[in-house]
Parts: C-alpha cells; structure tokens; sequence
C-alpha cells in the first residue's frame, strides 16, 4: 500500500524539487556574485572573494562590507518578503493577481513612512528601527480600506472586486502622497520621489538590522501555517470541512502578509510586482503544495529584486535606474498576461 | 445520532428551511431526497455545520456541534459537497492526503498511519492506477470517486455525501454505494447522503428523509416513504411502486407529470 509514496513518479517529483531548489541557489550565487563585482569602485571576482574571506585591503573593505554587501541584503530580504506577503494574499483570496503592490498595501506602508520622516528633516535623521511600525499601520489602513470598500454581505470578499478595489485604493494613496509631497522641504521632496521610484534606500546595515527580526518572525509565522493555506484553496466550506478555523486563519495569515510587505518596503522604496510575479512562477515550477510554493516564491522574489536592483545599478553607470522600475518594467506586462489569463 | 431542533437556514434575509426536526440514527445509511432546489444541500451543511442555521441547535450524540472545535469535528465527520473545487495540479494521491488533515498538526509530516488510510482510501474507491495523476487530468467520475477517497482518508465515524453518484456511469454508481456499504456493515459508519435516484435510496439506505421546500414531507425506512401519494406530493411526478423480485425493496417506476406540475413550468420553485 505504501508504494504510492515511493514509487517511480514520487522520485521523480523528488528530483524535479531539488532540482528546481537547486538552480535557484545557483542562480541566486551567480547574481549576488556579479552584484558584488559591480559598481562604480571595479572590484573583480577574484577581488570579491579575497575580501569576503578577509583579506582584502582597506578600502575594498569598504566597499564590500559597508556598501554593497547591505544592499544586496535589503535586496535579497526584501523580494523574497514581497513574494511570501504575494503567495500569502493569493492562497487566502484564492486570485493569481493579489499582490501587496497591487493592493495598495506598500503604497498604505510608504504614505506613512513618509508621514514619518516628515516629522524629522530627512531619512538619515529618523530612526529606521520605528520605520517597520509606521509601515506596518499605513499597510494595515490601506488593507482594511479595502476590505471595508470591497466586502459584499452576501457574497465575502469577491477576489476580482477586491483587486479592483485595491488599484483604486492604491491610486487614491498615491495621489495623497503627491499632494503631501508639495507640501515638503526640498530634501523630504527628494525622499518621497526616491520611495515613489523603487530605490532601494535602506542600503547600510542599521535597516538590515531593522528588518531581519520582522522578516525572521512573520516568514516561520507564515510558514508555519502553510497547511491552512493549502486546505484554503479548496474553498471556505470544504477548509471548514477538514477542521480549519477559516475566519481566524485568514484573519492572522492577512496581518502577516500585509505586515511583512509594509515591513519590507519601509526599507526599500515602493516595489510592485515581485509579490505577483514570483509566487506565480514557483507555484508553476512545483505545483499547488505551499509547503513548497513559499520557499520557492521567496528564493525567486530575493532573485527578481536582487537581479533588477544589480541591472539598474550596473546599465547606464554611473547613473541608476531604481529597482522598483526595473521591476515595474519586467512586471507591468506579466500582471496584463495574467490579467487577459484570467477571463474576466 | 445526529439531530435537529427546530432549525432555521437560509441565505442572509431568504429562509430555506424552518422549522426542521430530524433524527439522523447512528450506524445507518440516511438518504435525502428531493426536487432540485428542495434544500437538500442547504440541509446537509447546516447537519455538518459548513453553514451556520439562522436559528435552532444541531446534536452530535447529545451535544450541540457549534460549541466544539471544528477541528475535533473534523475528526468526527467528513463531507463531500456538491462541487468540490481543487487547486490546479493537484494529484490524487495529494488531494486523499488533504483528508488527513484533521490529524496532523503544524509543520508535521504523514506517520505510518496517515500514509496507510490513504492508501486504503484509494484502493478502496478504486484509484490505485489515477493515484499519481492530476485530478484535472481525470474524468468527472474518476474525479469524484478521487473526492469520495479523500473523505474516506478523514477517517471518521460519520459521512455526509452530496450526491455522491453523480457523474458516474451505472457500474461506478453501483460501485460507490456499495463501497459505503461496505463501509456501513463492516465498520458501523453513518452515512447521510443526497442522492436523486429514488431506486439507489430505496435499495441502500435504511432511512429516508423526503424534503420538499425546506420542509421535511416523510421520514421512515423505505417501505414507508416510497408511496405514490408521497412521492406525487414531493416531486410532482406520478409513478406505480413496485416491489423489487430481488430485494424485495419498493421501486418507483414513474409514468407521468402531475396535471399542475405538466402547465407550470417546471423550473420554478
Ligand atoms: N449561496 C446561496 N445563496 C443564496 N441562495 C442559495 C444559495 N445556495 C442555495 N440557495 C438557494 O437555496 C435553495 C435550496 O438550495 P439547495 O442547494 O439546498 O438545493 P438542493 O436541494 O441541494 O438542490 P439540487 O438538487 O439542485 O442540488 C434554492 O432555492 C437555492 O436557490
Ligand atoms: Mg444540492
């Protein structure tokens, strides 16, 4: 009876895993490799290497340590939060196009983290470790703005409604964040236009630090329940059916996938799509089991953002293009595709 | 047992069903019939408590189902609704594994149990060659007799099937209600299920529950229910009852639409 667990098909799909694992990995080493190399001090591979195992001289150090490696951390943290909040908001909703972008919940985040730095003279005055929280309140408004404007008595939370909702909620944030933007000072101004654009701002160690204990956290919480995001894409009742708590479930899986987004974009600027694109990806490389779909979704997030920050840093130097433009450049013409998929 | 006190269940403002009192006995097979739109499934939700009634308690065994945990009912009772829906490129083996879940917990993995029910589960229902096909890939019978395993994986002492049979070509329907007979004699298991073949219930189930609008027109063995004067007043139809040479079980043997049934329109409530 138990060769259906280990027969020839089950190897298989233990093969495909490892392999899908794997090549992220590899590709993952390749691009953190030419991320290090490149930038406006040339530091070669062989240079890289010889730094990262301590022997290189001062100012490589610098370099390495104390720019570009943080950077490539944010980077790396932050697609892969973005993904996990995505994979998260999809399961629960059971819609392809939920993304914490696309909703409206990192623009809720960036509003207030403005709010924020508004009260001190710029960025580098304010502390990063409150950014997190900020965040977290201006997600969680934009998030219960759209359950409020979208939820249907009879009907829940209609997964196209609730996207639309989303956009509009998300435009209506936006517009709120230029009208304050000209009503700034000039280096404030700046800061808002930088978040707006998807630069990876948060790029020295105190926003890593600040964001690792909030990344650690709510990815094991999330993880944790990976089994009632499966049994949640069977549907509300036959979830009920096999024992799940639907409505706390959902509730506690909502407030941590809105809070690792808002988290995650309060170190980096306002970055769309890789929380809609990535776990779209991984969910096709290793099916629907999220036990799977949330490691994968966050290996391939890190992948996207560290990939789309290194290209926009590394194309037309030594000026940049910002990651979340990259990004949007990439992802603007994935979320179409889905969008025509998805006949509506 | 499973019973009812006058339960109310409707779609926000719309009742369904008023006032209803049932006795669901343990260790029996129990069929609910009726006209589409009677409220069988409305019923079968509020009994397995995937619908919450507007008023009114349901009993497990004495004690009411909405105080308890819906996990620890989930160890108790499994359903299979009318149109289950599956994420895409799920295979069977993975979809019986789901009905475990009720006895796993947190990142845990399948024990030796879980993998042994599941496999019952399959070989029972027949898919022992579909087990690692996505159910996508499966035809709607296949489909289903994969459904109806997963709710066997749930190993639990109580079923509630929704129109189990549909789908399924005659020898799969004879297939399916004899594995829950099976099911029934061998293990004791109640079985409450929807089915629309007056014959299956009659031949299957001990008890039979006629529903028509929300209300319950007839409950008793199928002896008692099949009647022509009932089975006019359920469902609008005219037939002869015959008995069964082999069984020995009521048949329903329809010849006609009632005279209003034949000038109204059919489909209206
Ligand atoms: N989600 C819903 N919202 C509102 N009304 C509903 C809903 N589901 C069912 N109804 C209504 O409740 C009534 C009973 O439906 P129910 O599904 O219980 O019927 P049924 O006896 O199972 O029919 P069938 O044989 O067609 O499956 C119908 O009039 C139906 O229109
Ligand atoms: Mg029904």
């Amino acid at each position: 009876m138990h060769s259906i667990f280990s027969g020839e098909w089950e190897r298989k799909r233990r093969r495909r895993r490892i392999s899908v694992f794997s090549s992220l990995a590899i590709l993952i080493f390749i691009v953190l490799l030419f991320s290090m190399n490149s930038g406006i001090t040339p530091l070669g591979p062989l240079e890289v290497l010889k730094t990262l195992f301590g022997f290189g001289d001062s100012n490589q150090n610098l370099v390495l340590f104390q720019f570009r490696l943080p950077r490539i951390v944010i980077a790396l943290l932050v697609g892969a939060a973005l993904a996990v909040s995505g994979c998260v908001l999809q399961g629960i909703s059971r819609n392809s196009l939920a993304d914490p972008g696309i909703l409206g919940i990192t623009t809720g985040a960036g509003l207030f983290v403005v709010l924020y730095i508004s009260f001190f003279s710029s960025i580098d005055a304010a502390s990063p470790y409150l950014l997190p929280v900020f965040a977290l309140f201006g997600g969680l408004l934009a998030a219960a703005l759209i359950y409020i404007l979208a939820y249907d008595r009879q009907l829940g939370l209609v997964p196209m409604r609730m996207i639309l909702t989303g956009i509009a909620v998300a435009a209506g944030l936006n517009a709120l964040m230029t009208v304050l933007m000209l009503r700034l000072q000039p280096e404030q101004f700046d800061f808002v236009a930088i978040w707006l654009a998807g630069r990876i701002y948060g790029s020295t160690w105190p926003y890593v630090y600040s964001f690792l204990p909030w990344f650690i956290i709510l990815s094991i919480f999330i993880y944790y329940r990976w089994r009632a995001l499966d049994t949640l894409t069977f549907g509300e009742q036959m979830a009920k059916g096999l024992g799940l708590r639907v409505e706390k479930e959902r509730l506690l899986l909502t407030f941590a996938s809105v809070a690792l987004a808002a988290s995650a974009v309060s170190v980096s600027g306002g970055i769309g799509f890789v929380g809609l694109i990535a776990p779209h990806i991984a969910r096709r490389l290793i099916g629907p089991n999220h036990a799977l779909v949330l490691p994968a979704s966050a290996l391939l997030g890190g992948l996207l953002l560290l990939f789309a920050d290194t290209l926009g840093r590394t194309i037309i130097q030594p000026s940049e293009i910002h990651a979340g433009i990259v990004v949007a450049v990439i992802g603007a013409p994935y979320f179409l595709y889905l969008l025509a998929r998805s006949n509506v | 047992m499973i019973e009812t006190d006058q339960l109310h269940i409707g779609y926000d403002q719309q009742t369904i069903v008023n006032d209803l009192n049932i006795e669901i006995p343990s260790g029996k097979i129990t069929a609910l019939v009726g006209a589409n739109g009677s409220g069988k499934s409305t019923i079968l939700k509020a009994l397995s408590r995937l619908m919450k009634p507007s008023k009114g308690i349901v009993y497990l065994n004495g004690s009411s189902i909405h105080s308890q945990k819906t996990k620890e009912l989930a160890k108790q009772m499994a359903i299979l609704p009318q149109n289950p829906e599956a994420p895409q490129g799920l295979t069977v083996t993975e979809l019986v594994t789901y009905g475990r879940a009720p006895h796993q917990r947190g990142f845990g993995s399948l024990k030796a149990h879980d993998k042994e029910m599941i496999g019952w589960a399959i070989e029972i229902t027949g898919m022992r060659e579909f087990a690692n096909r996505p159910i996508d890939h499966l035809s709607g019978g296949q489909r289903q007799r994969a459904w109806i395993a997963m709710a066997l994986a749930q190993e639990t002492e109580t079923l509630f099937l929704d129109e189990p049979t549909t789908f399924l070509d005659m020898a799969h329907q004879m297939e399916v209600l004899n594995i829950l007979e099976k099911l029934n004699v061998q293990e004791h298991r109640t079985i409450v299920m929807v089915v629309h073949d007056l014959n299956h219930a009659s031949r299957y189930a001990h008890h039979i529950v006629a529903i028509k609008h929300g209300n319950v027109v007839k409950t008793g063995t199928p002896h008692e229910v099949m009647e022509a004067g009932i089975i006019e007043k359920v469902f609008g139809i005219k037939s002869d009852i015959i008995k069964d040479p082999r069984s020995g079980m009521p048949l329903c043997l329809p010849y006609n639409l009632c005279e209003e049934q034949a000038a109204s329109p059919i489909f209206g409530s």
